[in-house]
């Protein structure tokens, strides 16, 4: 693969300047259809073999969702007969304690809205103190954050459930909401990264016209900061749904009303329900799947900053 | 006069404050708001005192009785007794009054912590009385509260942005973190559970269990866990990274066509969440999974047993120690290329436009431009994040656990003895300890240990980060 650059071929293009049309004998033309025709077709269809070979899991995924039957697939690749029972059950429940798949999604939908809320605004603030007011203790600061985002956050879940179980939060959606949102302060460097890049000059500018630091924060730098606060609202919005480690230490009550979408997916699995469950299970994920593969999707040019740091700004 | 100003920098402040403070400087260090009123802050002063009656007050309250019993973590053990009560006749349970060891633990590192933030504000305190002092002496004007008031949304507002997010952290990560460190040194297991049983200190015992052979089933485990966690954090860095980069050097290259759909169709496979994407592969590669039955059907499996690296009717996949071990290195690649390939896409585009040119005018060919510039410009942006890939797969609790969880059944009865796996990572071994096994001595010590690990790490890697602060170039 190491042939496959990005960069345009600069001696093709000499070459062809240097030969006029006319002169061009048969090898040349082989060469040249072989360039402009074979290579290019070769390489979308090597593509287009990664891309279906990527996909194949959820093709599977898609296509069990449909499936008549309603235990694990284990013969054949496609359902033998096709179905959306799968779907009509999953929203029907009855009394079915394990199924309670619009519970599960209003509850998963609800901790994402608060989460989401409080960690935008804790990342804002953050942000616009680290980026643009100095002040003594900031780089000590900065410096405790990197340490801190580095402990792993659910090796310490062990003790925020004990103190939660203290205060009688576990197994309820605040403390679930806590959990995600209290530290997201310290996930502030991307939209730092951002507001660093807004002139100075601009909020020096409005000083000058009387404008308080606060002022500059809601009317200046929150405004112009849009891509950024989309970004934050995202990714704060998808980690309740992405999470799976959390919820499973929080919510271990056992009562299915009170799950969230991965937990109550992940019980459908037991050994004991498995084999009346995956097709379901799979009808589930794909209906999860769908809002927030096209959110990720929508923001995956921040993911990217937001992975390397804002390193990418070049 | 003499021109006097605050230090910068925090002890040389102090000592100043503490030689060269006036008695309302120094008894500020004690009533807080004593530097206050010795500038006639009246309002800030009473403010500031009842603030610190208030901790002072709740930590009396609240903290003492718990801190009193901090050095042996509790004594008195719960006991039920049954007794006839007198007016009903009927058998009535009594507890007595017990200690439970984990309240005690916890409010007394809240205490402990508060005590230290008392202290600590005391000193700062004093700092500031100084430096009022300094300035009432130099007649400069000194804030009325209104004015100090004012200031929160002026050039004090980083206060109020911070207050809320820094509690938090504070809350819900430092204390925590804190709590861990002590349980490190406790016998908190399935054994002392509370409130029914009492735990207490036990010095190093614990990094004993695990460091030297005093430990039997559990130094042996935490051996074989750490080498495979070590192993696989390289493995799934490298593979994901070289692989993400030639992928996205293929996808972006001009040649390519729908370079968008390409990357679409490849991010999907990250954007459906984990618990449904790994749950599903597991089983799609379960022992009487479709995987399996293709693989007879094409005598895959007929051909592996017959040049012997299967003994089984089926391919182990996710069910022997070697071959769920690549197993999960594979899904992984699955998984991780495509999120490689996005922060290559990202980095790529940014690479300086005139370096290529010069090169290329230069006569570099372009497996030279490759190898001389794309690739250390890569390693360049991307090499502090290839340390915090391998710190992520280090703890990559989800690919494993999902994968693995009530699927992968150990042979190893030493290991299973404490609930661990050969495919587990320290994560998600000390994840079981914890749910299944209640055994929270070890796993804080794991906790300690992953931590110290990753810490390290992220500090080489960031420390150019941490160093140079660069956020003013762009301004």
């Amino acid at each position: 693969m190491m042939d496959n650059k990005n960069i345009p071929n600069v001696e093709t293009t000499n070459q062809e300047n240097a030969a006029p049309e006319t002169s061009i004998g048969f090898g040349y033309k082989m060469l040249r259809f072989q360039k402009k025709i074979v290579a290019p077709t070769l390489r979308h269809i090597l593509l287009a073999l990664i891309c279906g070979f990527w996909l194949i899991p959820i093709v599977w995924l898609v296509a069990t969702s449909f499936s008549a039957y309603d235990g694990v697939n284990i013969s054949r690749f496609f359902p033998k007969e096709w179905s959306i029972s799968a779907y009509t059950r999953l929203f029907n429940p009855g009394d079915d304690t394990a199924n309670q798949y619009l519970v599960w999604f209003k509850n998963t939908f609800f901790i994402a809205i608060c989460t989401c809320v409080i960690s935008t605004v804790f990342v804002l603030c953050v942000a616009y103190a680290m980026s643009c007011m100095r002040f003594a203790g900031r780089k000590f600061m900065m410096k405790m954050a990197m340490i801190l985002t580095m402990f792993p956050g659910f090796l310490s879940m062990i003790i925020v459930y004990m103190i939660l179980k203290t205060v009688g939060l576990t197994n309820s959606h605040f403390g679930l909401i806590l959990c995600y949102s209290a530290g997201s302060g310290l996930g502030y460097l991307v939209a730092k990264g951002f507001f660093d890049t807004i002139p100075v000059s601009l909020r020096e500018a409005a000083k000058i016209e009387g404008c308080s630091e606060a002022k500059i924060f809601t009317h200046i730098v929150v405004p112009l900061s849009r891509p950024i606060i989309v970004y934050t609202v995202i990714s704060s919005f998808l980690a309740p749904w992405m999470d799976f480690v959390m919820a499973k230490i929080m919510l271990n009550s056992g009562i299915a009303t009170d799950w969230t979408v991965s937990i109550g997916l992940y019980k459908m699995l037991d050994m004991t329900r498995v084999n009346q469950y995956f097709t379901r299970f799979c009808a589930g994920g794909v209906l999860v799947s769908i809002p927030i593969s096209l959110l990720f999707i929508l923001m995956q040019k921040f993911y990217v900053e937001g992975i390397t740091g804002g390193a990418v700004k070049g | 006069m003499e021109m006097e100003v605050v230090s910068s920098n925090p002890f040389k402040a102090l000592g100043a404050a503490i030689i060269k403070g006036d008695i309302w400087t120094k008894l500020s260090l004690f009533i807080w708001g004593a530097g206050a009123l010795g500038r006639k802050q009246y309002i800030k002063a009473l403010l500031l005192t009842l603030i610190e009656v208030f901790a002072i007050t709740m930590l009396i309250q609240y903290g003492t009785p718990y801190l009193q019993k901090f050095n042996t973590l509790g004594e008195v053990e719960r006991e039920v007794t049954r007794e006839m009560d007198p007016d009903t006749w009927e058998m009535v349970e009594i507890v007595n009054d017990y200690d439970n060891s984990q309240l005690i633990l916890i409010y007394g590192v809240c205490s402990i912590l508060t005590m230290v933030a008392i202290v600590l504000y005391g000193l700062l305190n004093m700092v500031r009385s100084y430096a009022l002092q300094l300035r009432a002496k130099r007649g400069r004007h000194i804030n009325t509260f209104w004015e100090d008031i004012k200031s929160l949304k002026e050039e004090k507002f980083y206060k109020v942005l911070l207050s809320l997010p820094v509690l938090g952290v504070v809350i819900f990560i430092i204390v925590p973190i804190v709590c861990l460190i002590f349980v490190a040194f406790t016998n908190y297991d399935q054994n002392h559970l509370t409130p029914t049983h009492l735990f207490t200190w036990v010095g190093l015992r614990n990094f004993k269990l695990l460091f030297t052979s005093l430990g039997g089933a559990f130094a042996y485990s935490f051996r074989k866990i750490l080498t495979w966690t070590i192993i696989w954090s390289i493995f799934a860095t490298l593979t994901t990274y070289f692989g993400g980069i030639l992928m996205a050097q293929f996808i972006n290259s001009p040649k390519t066509h729908g370079k968008k759909l390409w990357r679409t169709l490849l991010v999907i496979t990250i954007a459906v969440p984990q618990f449904v994407s790994l749950l599903l592969v597991r089983y799609f590669f379960q022992d009487q999974g479709i995987v399996n039955t293709i693989c007879r059907n094409i005598h895959l499996t007929d051909f592996l047993r017959n040049i012997g690296l299967i003994r089984s009717s089926y391919i182990p996949f996710l069910s022997s120690p070697g071959w769920a071990k690549v197993t999960i290195i594979m899904i992984n690649i699955w998984i991780g290329i495509p999120y490689q390939m996005l922060i290559a896409t990202g980095v790529l585009m940014n690479i300086p436009n005139d370096l290529m040119e010069s090169a290329r005018i230069d006569g570099a060919n372009k497996f030279q431009i490759f190898r001389k510039i794309t690739m250390p410009y890569l390693l360049f942006v991307t090499g502090p994040a290839l340390l915090s890939d391998f710190v992520r797969n280090f703890n990559n609790f989800n690919v494993i656990y999902l994968l693995t969880d009530s699927v992968y059944k150990t042979t190893d009865q030493t290991m299973s003895s404490i609930r661990a796996k050969e495919v587990d990572l320290l994560v998600t071994w000390l994840f079981r300890l914890t749910q299944d096994e209640q055994n929270y001595k070890v796993a804080s010590v794991i906790s300690i240990i992953v931590f110290i690990i990753c810490a390290s790490l992220t500090v080489v890697g960031f420390s150019r980060m941490i160093a140079g602060d660069k956020e003013g170039d762009f301004q």
